[in-house]
Parts: C-alpha cells; structure tokens; sequence
C-alpha cells in the first residue's frame, strides 16, 4: 500500500519548497518537486533602465548574492557587444570565486552535513582516537586531542541542557546515520571551525563588492572599483595584499579539511553512490572570462547527454548560437498561463494559480529546457564538464577525491559513481578545491595588470533606440545561471531569469519528462515514513536555493514544521 | 583552547570598546519587507557612526547570518514583524524574547533566522550577547519596491529607536 508523504518546508535549504512522494515497499516510486512561493521579480524590472537592473536583481537573495548582479549586467553587455576591461574581469572572477569558497563551505557544514552525522553520538566519541584519525587524513593542525576533547565537552554540554540548540529536531538515532563516532565528532568539531573560515572568504568579497550581502561594485560595461596606487581610498596594492592574506587563510582549510571530510563521510555511506542520479543530462557553462570580449574562460562549460562524458559538447561563449536559441521554459505543469516550451526573450510571467494538482499544475517553477530536454545543474555539472573537456584542475581534484574515498572505503571509486547524492556533494568539494587554486591565479592576474600601471575598470554603454536581446551567463554555486534581456531604446522590455534551482526544482513538462529533483527521489530508500531522512539527503545535495521572500520574525507564531504522512 | 583561536585573532577581551552592529534585514523587492534596509539606509544618511558601530543594509542574509554576527558585542537588528498591531507599529524585542519565539525549528523557509543565527552562535561560543530587535509591522508584503505609506512614515521611528538603543548603551554620534 503506498503511502503520501509531504513534506512542506523542506528545512536547511534556501528559499520554499515542498516535496511529495509516493513511497511503497520502502523505496520512493513517485516525486513531485514545488515551490510554493512566487515573487514576480521580473516584471518589477520591466520599463526600467537595464543599467540599474542588476541592483533588483541581486536582491533575490543574499545567500547566493552577486550572482545575479553578475549575470544582469553580463545579458546588458552582451545584447551591446559591449567589451570589459582586464581589471574588471579579474575583479569579477575574485569576487565569483570568494563568495563560492564561502558558499560551498557552509552548504557543507551549515546546511547538509547533518544529513550525514549524528551529534548525539559524539558523546560517546574517545576524542584521542579521533584526534588520531583527523591527522591521518590531513595535515591541517587543527585536529588535536586537546580541540576534540573541547568539542565533545561543548557537545555535553549543550546536551545536558536540554535544548539541542541548532541541532534540535534532527533525526538522531536515525537507523541510517552510519558514522562511527568519532568521526561525528571530527565532523563537529570542523563544523564549528567552518565557521570561523568561510567568513574570510566572505571578507573578500566585502572588500570587493563595498558589501556583501548584496555587492555594490558591478555596473554595466564593467565595475566601480577605483583603481590608484598611490590613494588609500582605492583599491592599491595594501588592499590587494590584505585580500591575498585572506585567501591564503582559506585555502588550506579548504584543501585540508573541507576535501577530506567530504571524502570520510562518503567513504562512510558508500550505498549512497547508488542512489540519486536522476536526469543525467548535464549543462553547465564556461566562466572566469580572462579577455575583455569573455571569448576565454579558465573553466569550461557546456552540455552532457545521458551521463556520457564522451559526448560533451562545449559552449563556447555567451555568443554561442547552439546555447543561445537552447534554452526554452514550459508551463504546462507550473502556476503561469500557457503551456509549451518558450524561449526566454520570449518568455512570459501571467500567473495563474490551481491548487497543487498531481497531474495539472503544481509549482511555481517553470521547466527549463535544453534542446528540449531536462537537465542537471550544479558543482556536479561543472566538474563532469571540466573532466570531460580534461581541464587539468578538475582532473586532479576529482580523481584524488576519488581516490581517498577509495582508501578509507576500500573500494574501487570511479567518475562513473559521481551520478549520484554523493556525487553532488564529491562534486562540490572538487569545485570548490580547483577554485581555491584559481583564487591565486586571479589575484596575481590583477595585481600583475594593476601594478603595470592599467587602472581602467569601464567601458561606458550606450544604448540604441532598436530593439536588441541580450543573454548573461553564469556558473553560479549552485549551477548554471541565466539572465534574457529584450531592450528597445534603451528601457527593459522583457526579462527572464533562468536560475539553477529553476533546472533542477522543475516539474514534469509537456512531455511528461520529470525534473532533476523528481527524478532523483525515485528508488531512494525511506527506512521510516515518519522520518525521511533519505528524502532530505538526496533533496540537500542539489543546494537548493529557491530565492529569499518574505521572512518575518512573528512574535506569536510557534507553529511546526511538519512532515505528513497521508 | 577553543576553535576560536585558530586564524590569530586579537581576542575580544583585548578590545577596550565595544563593537556594535546595526543591521537592517529584509528583501527591498518585497514590499514593506524592505523597511529593516530603508532604516538602516536612512540611519546611514543622516547620521555619522563612530568606526566601531557598523550600520548596514544587510537585505537577506537567510542561512549565512551567523558569519556577519561573530565579530561584534551588540547586535540591533531592524525587521519586519508580523504582530498583531496597526501597520507602522514599531515594537522592540529583547534577545529573551526572540529566542523564546522558535526553539530551534524553522518555522517555514522564509526565516530571517535571527533566532536561528543566534543559536549557532550560542553553540560556538561567539557573538553578540547584547541583541534587540526593533520590529516594524508591515502592511503589505506583496512585490514592489516601495513601502506603503504607513510604514514609510515609520521609518523616523524605528530610527530614533535605534538610536535609543544606542544611546543607553552609552554608545552614540
């Protein structure tokens, strides 16, 4: 008998979703993915001049914050085949890689590792042997006994007093939680350090942007970011200097604790690279432009079929002609009028809401397209297109991802185990490594460029009176982002933003063909219908990040996040 | 030991002055949920802050808030607040209060996540012990970028409380 369970919110992601499925003989064998929130943002921007339009757009949301700021002024500068200085290429790329160093670590830590590890079980940890087991897998220095022994004790602490704090509700004791515990209490312990470094990534991107959340230095045609060696208003090389300390603080905790702990936990849950795979068309586009027409990029992009790495075909650039006529969204299944395939630039936003309906329409997001079929997007999407193009980063990270999970595991771990749960989460780590080396690279590339006396950061853009379409992309954290702009003289006349979680939150579409999400819930197991632990593990390692809405703190309000089993 | 020590950080004991944060939190695309970054830009406009109180628009950090928290004393927050008042109200709330509000449990997605941040906090052992929060009841929070009348004519208010805050504190321009 198959039993409806719904779970509305899903906690520890960004932004409001709701999942259903339908679980029979322990294993999902139906998913619906929806958001239950609609914010219209694009029609705020039509009329307006697409020079501010950045400064809406980045405020969808300050988590994955400056990259919508990116991808606005990119569409604007591409429908003006407008060329960007070096100076604001590098800058751009700094702030793109610092805020994903910051990102991708607390979506680890903060957001999904509780998936994975039970706090509980860290009182029962011997904090020498953990100590002993941290070191083996790392030279980080901060893994002594005496730092574990202070991590358990807060753990008790926290505990003994009733109130678990931020891990309250979580599903301790669950049959699926497998850590030993000591490796709980690594996990813990670099929890809280992770805290501690993810904000000097996150400085950086302060440093860079004026501010963060929501960066102020981008405009169209290039950044605002003045440029003199000799004034202490500017950006000179004092503050390059101070950036780069930053970065190097950063780095080795990536490296050291961020990889290896990722590598442990999947060692742990081996299982896990057996479910999760879903749609295994993979899109992903190139990023980190190191000219100022954006025709060379340090990471490659662009389209996967069926998880076949030898047919990856590249993007070549936002000019691209495959990728720009690509992209198409469908609202036969989501709460908009009309129902096939359109493409963005003609893209609409008429909402018309039904009740969530199993086989009519459900969701407030549109299903993306690409070449008329479903696509993942994400660290994963990235790396398996960096592999596939043998991007010499990405290749060493992930095969020495792969092979530490294979000596703690004592398996043979291959690329082909990345369609997965654990995959996304082994991907993102490898991302985030391979970034941490660029960081470095885009540092000494600006620097090298200021310090030669360069010091332009804009092209100013003019607009003409005819109707011109623009596209701006950009591989965000969670995946491949899209914004489509149609000017004419010089206003916003449409405006369509492709986001990640759009891709991989979509419903089914006109051809019945599910998203990434629906798709990956099927055959996961649910060991208690009660409890769907696996559910969340599965829906966690996309990130999801549906944008912020309305959040209020409400004095009164105590009610329940609920799971409802029907 | 604890973790804190890790990156070499003066430790705050060391600071003879306390540092404050005045964060205005809110999504400006929704309404009247814009009015804790309407406050924070109209503080900014009007007043000079000495270097050790940062006031910001901090729109909506969500999940990340705890990071943007770790290296200050006091910390007054300025929102929006269901409650069950006139539009415009202005309702301050002590850290008692906010944390009695929702133990642990996201009540739904859209969290500022005060009270989650400062359980995190708590947690490490970090951040600011001194948090108020100084409410503004909204009337709508439907998209747009304006505030409603009600609620722009409370700005002022919600202002001078901010200040108040400050300045029984002994802090002040």
């Amino acid at each position: 008998m198959s039993k409806r369970i719904v779970i509305d919110p899903i906690t520890r992601i960004e932004g409001h979703l709701r999942i259903d499925v339908e679980s029979d003989h322990g294993k999902v064998q139906k998913a619906w993915a929806s958001s239950t929130m609609w914010r219209g943002i694009e029609r705020i921007l039509v009329g307006r001049d697409p020079r501010e339009a950045w400064l809406f757009t980045q405020r969808f949301c300050g988590v994955c914050t400056t990259v919508h700021a990116l991808a606005s002024v990119r569409a604007v500068e591409d429908a003006l085949t407008l060329e960007i200085p070096l100076n604001a290429q590098y800058i751009r790329n700094l702030i793109l890689i610092a805020h994903a160093l910051h990102d991708h670590v607390v979506h680890f830590y903060q957001l999904s590792a509780l998936d994975w590890v039970d706090v509980t079980q860290v009182l029962k940890a011997d904090p020498a042997k953990a100590s002993q087991i941290a070191e083996s897998l790392s030279e980080w220095p901060g893994n002594s006994a005496k730092e574990m022994a202070a991590v358990k004790t807060k753990v008790k602490a926290l505990v003994d007093s009733g109130q678990l704090g931020p891990f309250a509700h979580g599903y301790w004791g669950h049959p699926a939680m497998k850590l030993p515990p000591e490796v709980n209490l690594i996990a813990v312990s670099h929890y809280l350090q992770a805290l501690e470094y993810q904000r000097y990534a996150n400085q950086v991107v302060g440093m860079l942007g004026g501010k963060t959340p929501h960066i102020q230095n981008v405009a169209v045609g290039g950044v605002q970011n003045a440029i003199n060696l000799d004034s202490t208003a500017a950006l000179n090389v004092d503050r390059l200097y101070q950036i780069k300390a930053l970065l190097d603080k950063v780095i080795p905790f990536i490296q050291n604790v961020y990889v290896p702990d990722v590598c442990t936990i999947a060692a742990f849950y081996p299982e896990w690279f057996g479910y999760g795979a879903g749609v295994t068309n993979y899109l992903s586009v190139p990023d980190l432009p190191l000219d100022e027409k954006s025709t060379k990029f340090e990471l490659p992009g662009g389209f996967i079929p069926n998880g076949d790495l030898s047919k990856y075909r590249p993007i070549a650039g936002q000019r691209d002609e495959a990728w720009r006529k690509a992209v198409t969204e469908d609202s036969k299944h989501a709460w908009y009028k009309g129902e096939g395939g359109l493409h963005p630039w003609k893209g609409e936003t008429e909402p018309e809401y039904t009740d969530f309906q199993d086989d009519g329409k459900y969701t407030w997001v549109k299903a993306p397209r690409y070449e008329g079929q479903p696509a993942q997007v994400g660290p994963l999407a990235n790396v398996l297109c960096g592999y596939a193009a043998g991007n010499p980063l990405m290749v060493k990270w992930t095969d020495a991802a792969l092979a530490k999970i294979s000596s703690i595991a004592k398996i043979h771990a291959t690329p082909s185990m990345l369609h997965s749960t654990l995959g996304r989460h082994g991907a993102r780590a490898v991302r985030t490594a391979v970034l941490s080396e660029l960081a470095l690279k885009q540092w000494q590339l600006l620097t090298d460029n200021i310090t030669k006396g360069d010091a332009t950061i804009f092209n100013p853009p003019t607009f003409p009176k005819e109707t011109i379409e623009g596209v701006g992309f950009h591989e965000a954290p969670r995946g491949t982002l899209s914004h489509w702009v149609v000017i004419e003289n010089g206003t916003i006349k449409n405006y369509q933003a492709v986001v990640p979680t759009t891709w991989n939150a979509s419903p089914r579409d006109s051809k019945g063909l599910s998203g990434p999400y629906e798709a990956s819930l099927l055959g996961n197991p649910i060991a208690d219908n009660e409890h769907p632990l696996e559910v969340l593990r599965t829906i966690h390692s996309f990130d999801p990040c549906m944008a912020c809405a309305v959040h209020m703190f409400d004095p009164s309000g105590n009610k329940v996040a609920r799971v409802k089993v029907l | 030991m604890t973790t804190t020590d890790y990156p070499s950080v003066i430790p705050s004991s060391c600071h003879p002055v306390r540092r404050v944060a005045v964060y205005g939190i809110g999504n400006i695309l929704l309404g009247d949920d814009g009015v804790g970054p309407a406050v924070a830009r109209f503080l900014n406009a009007n007043l000079d802050f000495p270097d050790d109180v940062v006031v910001e628009d901090l729109g909506t950090p969500s999940l990340d808030l705890p990071g943007y928290l770790l290296d200050f004393d006091v910390a007054i927050f300025v929102d929006a607040v269901a409650a069950d008042a006139p539009p415009g109200t202005v309702r301050i709330f002590t850290r008692d209060e906010i944390m009695a509000v929702a133990p642990g449990i996201r009540i739904s997605p859209h969290e500022p996540s005060i009270n989650d941040a400062l359980i995190v906090l708590d947690f490490a052992g970090k951040g600011p012990r001194d948090v108020v929060l100084v409410g503004v009841v909204p009337q709508t929070l439907d998209g747009g970028v304006t505030l409603s009348p009600a609620v722009a004519a409370a700005v002022p208010a919600a202002a001078a409380a901010v200040i108040a805050e400050l300045a029984s504190r002994g802090l002040g321009s």
